[in-house]
């Protein structure tokens, strides 16, 4: 039975279980509190603190650890000064553990919110060189705070004496999800041979379930039946706004990516029109019962109750929980199938499109593009950069690309010369002075123009990475997937 | 049991598949009347290849888009409705293409693929909506894997549906992304796993007639001769042979490969039985198909003191 408690203002949830105590403590601060110029900064703050483990989610960062009532009390501790006063060695320290161990990007993010808030987890960490320890502190000191924590412990008992010496700060909200203009069912083409989907749907017991009886009909057809895919995943990840975000990915080799594509259209099909059983949805709930009850008795559910009370939610129990599974009903799936697919946003494997399916594409170019001073592309006919006092703007044949100074949420600047300008929907617009002629009073404009605290500077690309023009006309050269995201031709 | 036409007097064919299958017209009439009632009982009652063979034709009705629009808002769970309107746009999509507007002919595949893609969704074991999806797939370039997908839908629950094997095989040509090799090993193997005196064999003469086109020496090779007149024994010359749905098409396919590899005799077996039913298709390949198939036939059975 869950018990809740308090340390010192923080607000905590206790919950027996059978091994050694654990416990975590939770900041409501995630990658969607990011400004893109300092993209990892939470990532660097949880890293250093070594002992435990910890994570860094959209909304969340918490530390946890195993152990005994002592091992508790002193990991606590040593969030706790750490917190307080990170030292310069272990900022250095965390920094190289990070360098070690960068997450693999997940590119729906970015195409459904653009380049802020919740489209954050889609994008490099950025602020990992060049956010300075001022500023970590800043970081540390807005979010890392008594006001804005909660924390969870399972074990025999809540152990003696735990405290919490945290700086004192208010609770931040998680950020609202920006309202992208975006289209749905809306679709993009990925990087890579795999397919993948994301919706966001009501939080609730039956959306749970509704991602779990998906990924069944996903292995039952692309793995069981077509042996299209033999790696098939969904997820069901609760927002603190009432929401929740369910994903759903499969890959394939590269010979079977058109079949992996027709396939997924045709399981979201499926699902939209209700094509599942009773018995899908039994499984499905009968297996969620078995998981909530053996998460409860490893304290496997506080996480998610302390999460709970950071977003100011009831904290439920068990026997509620299961009560609430016992309304799930297959109708009440295929509602959420409806709306999961009308909300929905699918990544088609590279070389292919979902457009003859119903589904939009993202617009990867701008509406318009800014008045001022042409400056052609060298060896190209078809492409132009626009310079104005409004931003910039890129015209590559029917493409366009503009980043208005004032909506500018980063300035990439390599040492070498070239800059990027991305822009709040996530188009990205690059100045590069080996492309363009005359470009260099431009590069002046842009640097004075954007504040500092927009510029990620970065080393010096080797000579390959540098584009250079084209002897005639041409595609440009390859460049890192970030780099290419949102713009494939304009940019040359 | 052979068709009523059989004992007509040859004279100068009509391309109709209607005057082969009556089902088509008595299709037809209940599409123009508006009687869903009436022609659902008929794709109800026919076996798949048939009902398959009389979506792909009716489909062709013009303005029949807002019937079945209709019908399928009543029941979105129609999958003959949905495979019926379906292969409609299809060909709807495909016409203009001759004027050569190319947008037009996907924005129109993209339409009929969507009604197809919920067709299948609430009536996933239905060979017609697959057959009718082997077509969008090739017209939208969705790739050899996906149109394999497509077929082995089709094969699960028919394993010989000749309009879906036939749609395969095209796609396996290497004008739609595919190769020679990759097409033959179809042919053969369908043909092959078939029961005797089938339909299936066909697809040896489509794709060497396929390859034709574009090889005109193709067709002189000895293994070619040799795989056409195998491919013959075991379909329109064995003892197993029955008229069911498909001959006409089969019949005439064989006959023109005879006509090409100039084996009169062997192409007067099928001109006999033939009449005048004359298909559009692969006539096509030699001019008007209508006068092509009088030339032919009137050659073959003059060479065996038939008719003329």
């Amino acid at each position: 039975m869950t018990e809740q408690f308090d340390v010192g203002g923080v607000p905590a949830v206790f919950a027996p279980a059978a091994g050694p105590t654990h416990a975590g403590l939770v900041f409501r601060v995630g990658v969607a509190d990011e400004p893109l110029p300092h993209r990892g900064i939470t990532r660097l703050v949880e890293h250093l603190v070594p002992a435990g483990h910890g994570a860094t989610g959209t909304e969340h960062t918490f530390f946890h650890v195993h152990g005994t009532a002592d091992e508790v009390r002193a990991f606590l501790a040593e969030i706790c000064a750490t917190l307080r006063d990170p030292s310069a060695e272990r900022i250095v320290i965390a920094r190289e553990r990070m360098r070690s161990g960068r997450p693999g990007a997940d590119l729906l993010p970015m195409w459904r919110y653009g380049a802020r808030g919740f489209g954050m987890p889609s994008y490099p960490e950025f602020g990992l060189e060049g956010v300075g320890d001022e500023r970590l502190r800043d970081w540390i000191g807005r979010y890392f705070t008594r006001g804005n924590a909660a924390l969870w412990v399972a074990g025999d008992a809540i152990p003696d004496g735990l405290t919490l010496d945290l700086p004192d700060g208010e609770r931040r909200p998680a950020p609202a999800p920006s309202s992208a203009p975006l289209v749905t069912p809306a679709c993009f083409t990925g990087p890579g041979d795999g397919v993948a989907w994301d919706t966001v749907v009501r939080r609730e017991p039956r959306a749970a379930v509704f991602a779990n009886v998906l990924e069944r009909r996903m292995l039952q057809e692309l793995r069981d039946r077509d042996g299209i895919s033999s790696t098939v995943t969904t997820d069901y990840e609760p927002r603190a706004d009432g929401s929740a975000r369910i994903t759903a990915h499969a890959g394939a080799p590269p010979e079977k990516r058109d079949a992996l594509l027709g396939g997924m259209v045709d399981v979201l099909a499926g699902m939209r029109a209700g094509r599942f059983d009773e018995e899908d949805v039994a499984a499905v709930v009968a297996l969620t019962r078995d998981g909530l009850r053996d998460a409860e008795s490893r304290g496997g559910r506080l996480p998610g109750q302390a999460f709970n009370l950071l977003a100011g939610r009831p904290v439920q129990s068990l026997e509620e929980a299961l009560a609430e599974l016992d309304t799930v009903t297959r109708d009440g799936v295929a509602e959420v199938a409806g709306a999961a697919y009308e909300a929905g946003l699918l990544m088609a494997p590279t070389g292919t499109g979902a457009d003859w399916a119903g589904y939009t594409e993202v617009p990867a170019t701008s509406d318009s593009v800014v008045e001022g001073t042409p400056h052609p592309a060298i060896n190209r006919t078809d492409c132009r950069l626009v310079h104005g006092a409004e931003g910039i703007s890129v015209v590559s044949g029917e493409d366009r690309a503009t980043v208005r100074y004032a909506e500018c949420v980063a300035l990439l600047a390599w040492a070498d010369g070239g800059r990027q300008l991305i822009g709040p929907d996530g188009i990205a617009v690059r100045v590069e002075p080996t492309l363009y002629e005359d470009v260099a009073p431009v590069l002046r404009d842009v640097d004075a123009r954007l504040p500092a605290e927009l510029r990620v500077d970065l080393p010096a690309r080797p000579a390959d990475r540098i584009p250079s023009p084209p002897p005639s006309p041409a595609e440009p050269v390859g460049r890192p997937w970030w780099r290419r995201l949102r713009r494939r031709r304009a940019n040359g | 049991m052979l068709p009523r036409m059989f004992l007509r007097h040859p004279g100068h064919p009509d391309l109709d598949p209607a005057v082969a299958y009556p089902k088509a017209a008595h299709l037809r009439t209940a599409l123009t009347g508006r009687d869903w009632a009436a022609g659902r009982e008929l794709l109800d009652d026919a076996e798949p290849v048939e009902r398959t063979s009389l979506i792909q034709i009716c489909g062709r009705t013009p303005e029949i888009a807002d019937l079945l629009r209709g019908v399928l808002r009543e029941n979105p769970a129609d999958g003959a409705a949905g495979a019926l309107l379906g292969t409609h746009l299809t060909a709807a999509a495909w016409a203009p293409r001759r004027r050569g507007r190319v947008r037009d002919l996907a924005a129109g595949l993209r339409e009929a693929e969507r009604v197809l893609i919920d067709a299948a969704a609430r009536t996933p074991a239905d060979p017609a909506v697959w057959t009718a999806r082997l077509t969008t797939a090739r017209g939208l370039e969705l790739g050899q894997s996906e149109a394999r997908r497509r077929y082995d839908r089709v094969a699960a629950v028919d394993p010989h549906h000749l309009p879906a094997q036939r749609r395969m095989l095209r796609q396996l040509c290497p004008k739609w992304g595919g190769s020679w090799a990759a097409a033959e090993a179809f042919a053969h193997e369908a043909s092959a796993a078939a029961p005797a005196g089938s339909l299936s064999p066909v697809l040896i003469v489509d794709v060497h007639l396929e390859r034709w086109l574009t090889e005109k020496a193709h067709l002189r090779a000895d293994a070619v001769r040799t795989e056409v007149y195998d491919a013959a024994r075991r379909s329109v010359w064995h003892s197993d042979f029955r008229p069911t749905h498909g001959w006409v098409e089969v019949m005439n396919a064989f006959a023109v490969a005879f006509g090409l590899l100039d084996d009169q005799p062997a192409a007067a077996t099928l001109f006999t039985v033939l009449g005048e039913l004359a298909t559009e298709s692969p006539w096509i390949y030699l001019g008007d198909p209508a006068g092509t198939f009088v030339k032919y036939r009137d050659r073959a059975l003059s060479s065996v003191g038939g008719a003329r």
